[in-house]
């Protein structure tokens, strides 16, 4: 599903974010991505949704070659990834269910086709009750569900979260962890960068440990 | 499918002018105030250049004869002239008849000519073109008609031609190099004021890209804006400047005598749906510019 081959990324002038970085998740895997603060976590997230591009190797997801892709490409792999954020990029003005629903906005779908399948995922996540709120009257950790339930919407391949619990207060933390171990349940693909080495003590799921850009452990 | 995502983006398109109205407002008024001042620059030279017509067309050629030419050579050298340029007027004007408009002329001065011992005026022929010929053509009459026996000269205001017609050309050229500098101008002005909207919705462009929305799609509600906001100016201007003619341009007739006769240029349909369309495009180039700058970023 993710296969990266000798990726490296550096800026000038810098030593190198990531640095020859080969591994490979299957398809359905679950996954966390750990690592001190500045370890390349996130630069490696950004490189798989083409946020950003390497500096050289290769990174296959979902069998397409992303350093070839066109600029006009990306949206099309876009949309069999969703992503969650630790600051969860909701937009202010929009409600919870509009929110949800943009993802499925922009592959075409009918007003009453978005509505309808925003409600579903709401529903998972257990927020339905406040499909009609503005996101900044929802605590963190509901404002964090409804970013999984945006980026589960429109039923992607893969889901790339970059530490989902960051800003969330410890007791949170579970149930948002347990939205993802559900979208795993259901074949997602699911990649979780974090640096609470609680949380994986907790779950035992394969772990890919970067320290300075480069793999330092994956067991 | 394609209906309805047309349609949601032209909602968004409106619904994102309502939720902003201080950044849109700015916009409208900007690309009203650029087309107004382009427009009155346009209508300013167009009456500009009708009037230097207007005073050309009233060009008229003298024909001066030799002195010793008689009423009978003079009538027939008349019907040669009537026969070269039938789209003229011509006529005849002895010596006494010069001599009498010239006491005429000089009104409470006429008595200076008393002392003349004859009279110095020579018999001529007038020449009046009929329509609005180019200073070019008058020129060309005059030539031929410089070549006729007891012609010994032709007047025909040739220095205030030239200089009209220079005039004309500069004007002209001016004109145009004004029109595409005031609306260079607006279009800068515009994209700015639009990339500012750009730059207040950049989250909303960051999460609308990161879930796979197309540069198309992103940009769309942008130049429907855009264009929603260059037609609302175009409007706003197109108002300003039927006000203005209705109760600007009468007054300003009165004042400017000398432009009596010459028609001031009025706004038609066909221009008003020309502004609204130019208005249009600068809104949909300038959202086009600003979303373009801020999409490579």
């Amino acid at each position: 599903m993710i296969q990266l081959f000798h990726v490296r990324k550096s800026y000038p002038g810098d030593a190198p974010v990531l640095d020859d970085i080969t591994l490979r998740v299957e398809k359905g895997e679950f996954v966390w991505l750990t690592g001190p603060s500045g370890a390349g976590k996130s630069t490696l997230l950004k490189l798989l949704f083409c946020a950003d591009q390497p500096t050289s190797g290769q990174i296959l997801v979902g069998g397409r070659n992303v350093g070839r892709l066109t600029q006009s490409g990306v949206p099309y792999l876009r949309r069999n990834i969703g992503v969650v954020f630790q600051d969860f990029k909701l937009l202010e003005n929009r409600t919870v269910v509009e929110n949800v629903g943009y993802a499925l906005e922009v592959l075409g779908a009918s007003d009453g086709e978005i509505r309808e399948r925003a409600l579903r995922r709401l529903e998972q996540v257990g927020l339905k009750h406040k499909a009609g709120s503005l996101p900044l009257r929802l605590s963190g950790g509901e404002q964090q569900r409804v970013a999984i339930a945006r980026a589960l919407v429109n039923e992607p391949t893969i889901l790339l979260a970059d530490e989902p619990t960051g800003n969330l207060d410890p007791s949170l933390t579970d149930s948002i962890l347990q939205l993802l171990f559900d979208a795993n349940a259901r074949g997602t693909t699911v990649v979780v960068a974090t640096h609470d080495r609680g949380l994986l003590s907790r779950y035992h799921k394969r772990t890919i440990a970067l320290d300075k850009g480069k793999v330092v452990s994956d067991a | 499918m394609i209906a309805h995502v047309a349609w949601r983006l032209s909602r968004r398109a409106a619904v994102n002018l309502w939720r902003a109205p201080l950044p849109s407002l700015v916009s409208v008024l900007t690309i009203a105030l650029a087309l107004f001042l382009g427009i009155s620059f346009a209508v300013g030279l167009a009456f500009a250049r009708s009037l230097l017509t207007g005073w050309g067309a009233q060009a008229s050629l003298t024909l001066y004869l030799d002195k010793d030419t008689t009423d009978e050579q003079a009538n027939a050298l008349l019907e040669k002239v009537r026969e070269m340029q039938p789209d003229a007027d011509a006529a005849y004007v002895n010596r006494a008849q010069a001599l009498r408009r010239l006491r005429l002329d000089l009104g409470d001065l006429a008595g200076a000519l008393d002392g003349l011992s004859q009279n110095p005026l020579p018999p001529s022929i007038e020449v009046t073109p009929r329509g609005s010929p180019p200073p070019a053509v008058v020129r060309m009459i005059a030539a031929q008609l410089q070549r006729l026996p007891q012609v010994t000269e032709v007047d025909y205001g040739r220095e205030w031609l030239d200089k009209l017609e220079a005039l004309g050309r500069s004007l002209k050229a001016f004109g145009a190099w004004g029109l595409m500098a005031v609306l260079g101008a607006a279009l800068l002005v515009v994209a700015n004021t639009i990339r500012l909207a750009v730059y207040a919705r950049r989250d909303e462009i960051e999460i609308m890209k990161l879930v796979g929305a197309t540069d198309g799609y992103v940009r769309m509600p942008f130049l429907l804006e855009g264009a929603l906001q260059g037609l609302l100016g175009a409007g706003l201007a197109l108002g300003t400047l039927a006000t203005a003619q209705r109760w600007l341009l009468p007054q300003a007739q009165q004042a400017f005598a000398f432009a009596s006769g010459v028609a001031a240029p009025r706004i038609s349909a066909t221009d008003a749906v020309a502004l609204l369309g130019a208005g249009a495009l600068v809104g949909l180039l300038g959202s086009w510019l600003a979303v373009a700058r801020f999409l490579r970023t």
